[in-house]
């Protein structure tokens, strides 16, 4: 019955779903490795990820998840934080009440405080699980060096957030932790009184503190941890992907293409002396754009490599990755409520006082002496940390558990996490009234 | 493969966490309660209109906001408690229960129908019964959740609550406490037991030490305006029964009080919330000023000091909370049957002022009574003046040193634990028998200065003391006392006291001393504790001016055998180093004239200003 004329009048309305889809999501669902390759490529979501991936990176035992873990709590936080925003006042009159009012009357008040405070608790210590990680698989050294930097930064941006979310209930916990907190703060050298009073703007906690926290903790915080994952997430790209043994390069994908495969390009610039072998070469040459990019990247289809489409392999990777996380979140919050104690009362402290777990290795430390504790071995450990890459750049044992070549690092290091765990656990559970010994059972 | 069974295992973990989070957001136990009691309402209804009303509602919060009491509150507890003001439903289980009528509260019936004196629109509930009136499960709400500092008074206990005084915690009659928030008459018929706790407040001497605005003005212990505010009544009522019980480091006295008596004491100070909803800000000012104006205007007229006047004030502000006299015994200081052979008036005087004056470490507090009420008091206490004719030692031992020293010598009387410093351990044979005999004698004839040890000279002929001495080497030393080789110490400090030598002696007391006598040299260094007996106040003047250099070198220099004082000659400190020391321990203890003539200037000094000139 149609008719040409209808059909030109009607094909652009019976079009109309199709062609916005197209204009949104340029590719179909991709059935060849070029479609697949620009799948990943079109999409800005896709694009952060390589168009093709190693296959060590894919490997569930090499990485645990643990990076994408704590991005996903991140993303989980700021979610349910938004949430909570809408019910939360930083004033020490209100905020209590309005803690009660989440835990009775909000719909989801409660289980969207769960996983705030569930969440920011794993994201501290699924970061510190993924810098263990690193650092036992000797990821940190070269081309990797700044981006371990980065890490380490993020961790203690991770910290901090924690610390500033603790105060907000204020309740008792959140007081007392935070007076502690600060109080360790307090005693660094020449600026450890200032800092405390910029924190608290204030001789004690009070309200005060608790604009600067909230300030701090829902905008300032967050802004400086998205700029420093999203540059973590760029040098991981610019560094050439994951780390992995390097004999996982020289391995061809499959048979077919071993009698091609010749000199790997992909230790280009990761030795200065290579690089120099190779200046006089490149100088007489004109180049493009492509040029001046250097590293060795993962390129499609010029590395005879043990590299596979992103698309779905990796996308399905995270999508599992996320999902265990969100079950994790949801499990816990399901089965434990978030502690919220009696109201602020200055008068009457909490014995012991303790900061939040993460702090109380600090804690304890400061016990015996409150200025190496609270500040001096914290920031030797940091420094030391931030100089890792520096100090042991040796490229050797990259990419495996616990490599031999690796011994003495990974055993320096182990005793670090083990003695600062041991701390933790004495000061959560060992520590009685007047932090004198207690037995928890 | 196993990343998309992985996938389809961990999403259906997720489906069913929602399933379980959204059920248990929609489908609240309070709905269930407001359908349970609209059904039960349409069948009692009687009209087609009272029906089709019911018909129209639906389960929502129901909540009450009261501003007209404090800062404005907010109770939800009608959305379980629907049926509080519905009459018809007075013989129903909770919560769907009439909250019941009663004169007491002064509802009245007319008509035959009940009209509540304190309607729930205007009080809410939680102004009576405490809780969180926010709260909509009844866990929160009720207020049995650990943190939750205002559980129901009278109906719930919290699970970390002593189990041995939990069962006594309970009962509406603590609910008193809140009606006093607005009936603050003293003789309110709904307040009994605030009243009779008000009244133990006095009897017990408990405003001796804590202050609460209005009532009493002592300043040892803490500020009870607001206790009621700071404390649940299992804290009020544990501290009550053992004062070291929240707080180790507590001196407040055991007092021993019946179950009745602490539940009236919690009640009281449960009562104790700083700002009564009856009165303005406005109001309470006003209330003060005329408090005031009335307590100035009531000083002048104390009558003369009599000795009758005195007996009558000791009943009235009980003293014998804690002294004994005669048959009564607090059992917490010292015996006062005898004062007037043992102190005379300047002392009473100027230790009734400032007891710190006289006994540095006394815990007896400052009471602020009238200078005229004083005197009547000393001229009472000066009749106490006749001896008893004790026969033996034992019976002089049993009669006045038991209640400090103990029954068994061992320092350990009815009393000791709040006698600072402590009463001496007799027993213990290495110091007895390490001193000589003419030191003990003259500490009975002239007691201790600066201590609780008074002078007996009065009170004991020279016989008796010595005998009494001798019951107390024979029962308790068991050792006899051997012949004492006197140290070589010089008699007078061969050392001149100078500013350099004091120094000096301030750096070997740092150096050698602090651990013990602390830093203030008061005798609370960090390792105090675990002495027993304590080490030295050494600020103690009275104490240490009557101290003569030759028994300071002898302490010093070859230590104090019973003591953890150690023999410093052991550890290198030469004669002229302990003399350096003495100089400086001498001079923190300057030789003052007595108190007694400046303080009455001072405190006259100190109300009129409001402020001690000394601290200025």
């Amino acid at each position: 019955m149609s008719t040409p004329t209808k059909s030109s009048l009607w094909t652009p309305l019976v079009k109309l779903p199709e062609n916005v889809w197209r204009s949104i999501f340029r590719n179909p669902l991709p059935s060849s490795d070029l479609g697949r390759a620009s799948t990943s490529f079109t999409n800005f979501f896709l694009h952060v990820h390589p168009v093709k991936v190693h296959r060590n990176s894919l490997k569930a035992t090499y990485t645990l998840g643990l990076g994408l873990m704590s991005f996903f709590l991140f993303f989980i936080l700021v979610v349910t934080g938004i949430l909570l925003m809408f019910y939360y006042v930083p004033s020490t009159t209100q905020a209590y009440d309005r803690m009660l009012d989440l835990r009775g009357t909000v719909a989801f008040g409660i289980f969207l405080r769960n996983m705030h405070r569930w969440s920011a608790h794993g994201m501290v210590a699924v970061v510190f699980l993924h810098m263990c990680r690193v650092f036992l698989t000797g990821s940190y050294k070269p081309p990797r060096e700044f981006n371990w930097v980065l890490g380490v930064l993020l961790l203690l941006v991770t910290l901090f957030m924690s610390f500033t979310g603790y105060l907000l209930p204020w309740d008792q916990l959140a007081f007392w932790a935070i007076t502690v907190g600060t109080s360790i703060a307090s005693y660094a050298p020449l600026v450890g009184k200032q800092v405390k009073f910029i924190l608290l703007g204030d001789s004690t906690v009070g309200q005060e503190a608790l604009l600067r926290f909230y300030v701090l903790h829902v905008a300032v915080l967050p802004v400086v941890l998205t700029a420093l994952a999203s540059i973590h997430f760029w040098r991981i790209r610019k560094d050439g992907g994951l780390s992995r043994p390097e004999e996982e390069d020289a391995l061809p994908s499959d048979a077919a293409t071993v009698a091609v495969v010749q000199a790997p390009a992909v230790v280009m610039a990761t030795s200065p002396a290579a690089a120099a072998a190779a200046e006089p070469v490149l100088q007489k040459r004109h180049y493009g754009i492509q040029g001046l990019v250097r590293g060795p990247f993962t390129k499609v289809g010029n590395v005879p490599d043990r590299s596979t489409f992103a698309w779905p392999n990796l996308f399905m990777a995270e999508l599992v990755v996320f999902l265990i996380t969100v079950a994790g979140v949801l499990l816990v919050s399901l089965f434990f409520n978030a502690p919220l104690e009696e109201p602020v009362n200055v008068m009457h402290p909490p014995n012991p006082a303790k900061a939040p777990w993460y702090f109380l290795g600090l804690q304890e430390q400061v016990s015996y002496s409150a200025f190496w504790g609270g500040v001096g071995i914290p920031t030797i450990e940091v420094v030391l940390l931030l100089l890792v890459p520096y100090i042991d750049g040796k490229v050797a044992g990259v990419g495996r558990w616990f490599a031999r070549e690796r011994l003495l690092a990974n055993f320096l290091f182990m005793t670090f996490v083990v003695v600062n765990i041991i701390l933790i656990i004495i000061g959560t559970f060992f520590r009685g009234p007047n932090w004198e010994f207690v037995s928890p059972w | 493969m196993s990343t998309r069974l992985t996938l389809a295992v961990v999403s259906f973990i997720v489906l069913i966490v929602h399933g379980i989070v959204f059920y248990d957001q929609f489908f609240n136990r309070w709905e269930k309660h407001q359908t349970a009691y609209f059904e039960q309402a349409r069948s009692l209804a009687k009209t087609d209109a009272e029906r089709k009303a019911l018909d129209d509602r639906s389960p929502r919060i129901e909540q009450t906001i009261v501003t007209q009491f404090g800062e404005s509150r907010v109770d939800r507890c009608a959305t379980c408690h629907i049926a509080s003001d519905d009459p018809r439903f007075q013989g129903h289980a909770e919560p769907l229960r009439t909250h019941p009528y009663s004169e007491a509260l002064g509802d009245v019936q007319r008509n035959g129908r009940w009209e509540r004196r304190h309607k729930f629109t205007d009080f809410g509930c939680t102004i009576c019964h405490d809780g969180q009136g926010r709260g909509l499960e009844s866990f929160y709400a009720h207020g049995e959740d650990v943190f939750w500092p205002l559980p129901m008074l009278g109906y719930v206990t919290q699970d970390n609550w002593h189990s041995e005084f939990k069962s006594k915690l309970s009962g509406k009659e603590y609910m008193q406490a809140n009606c006093a928030q607005c009936h603050t008459e003293d003789n309110f018929a709904g307040t009994a037991l605030v009243q009779q706790g008000r009244k133990l407040f006095f009897e017990k001497a408990c405003y001796g030490c804590h202050r609460i605005e209005g009532l009493s003005n002592g300043t040892l212990g803490p500020d009870l305006t607001e206790v009621g505010k700071k404390f649940k009544i299992n804290y009020l009522w544990e501290h009550s029964v053992n004062p070291r019980a929240f707080q180790p480091t507590s001196f407040m006295p055991k007092f021993d009080l019946t179950d009745d008596e602490l539940k009236a004491v919690t009640i009281f100070l449960k009562s104790r919330r700083g700002i009564n909803f009856a009165e303005t800000s406005l109001g309470q000012y006003r209330a003060r000023l005329q408090q005031t104006k009335a307590e100035e205007s009531a000083k002048p007229q104390s009558t003369a000091p009599t000795p009758a006047r005195g007996e009558q004030l000791i009943a009235e502000r009980s003293c014998t909370a804690c002294h004994k006299l005669g048959d009564k015994d607090g059992h917490i200081a010292p015996d006062l049957s005898y004062e007037g052979l043992i102190r005379d008036e300047d002392w009473m005087m100027a230790h009734f002022r400032e007891p710190k004056s006289r006994v540095p470490d006394s815990i007896m507090p400052v009471f602020g009574f009238a200078d005229a009420d004083f005197q009547s008091i000393s001229a009472y206490l000066k009749t106490r003046n006749t001896s008893a004719n004790f026969k033996s030692g034992e019976e002089i031992y049993k009669n006045l040193c038991a209640r400090c020293h103990g029954e068994k010598g061992d320092g350990k009387g009815v009393t000791y634990l709040y006698l600072d410093p402590a009463p001496r351990d007799l027993t213990k044979a290495a110091f007895m028998n390490s001193k000589p005999e003419d030191r003990f004698l003259q500490s009975l004839k002239s007691g201790v200065p600066g201590t609780s040890m008074p002078p007996w000279e009065r009170v004991l002929t020279e016989d008796q003391r010595r005998s009494v001495l001798t019951y107390v080497f024979q029962t308790f030393v068991k050792e006899p006392h051997p012949e004492l080789k006197p140290h070589k110490v010089p008699d007078q400090n061969p050392v001149a006291s100078s500013a350099d030598s004091i120094h000096r002696g301030e750096l070997i007391f740092l150096d050698r001393c602090t651990g013990c006598h602390g830093r203030k040299a008061d005798g609370k260094g960090p390792n105090s504790l675990d002495i027993r007996p304590r080490p030295r106040n050494l600020r103690n003047s009275h104490f240490i001016n009557t101290v003569p250099d030759h028994r300071l070198f002898d302490s010093i220099l070859y230590g104090v055998q019973g003591t953890a004082m150690p023999s410093w000659i052991d550890y290198g400190l030469t004669q002229n180093d302990v003399g350096d020391l003495i100089n400086f321990i001498r001079s923190m203890n300057p030789q003052v004239s007595p108190p007694s003539e400046k303080s009455p200037a001072l405190t006259s000094q100190v109300k009129q200003e409001g402020i001690c000139p000394e601290c200025k």
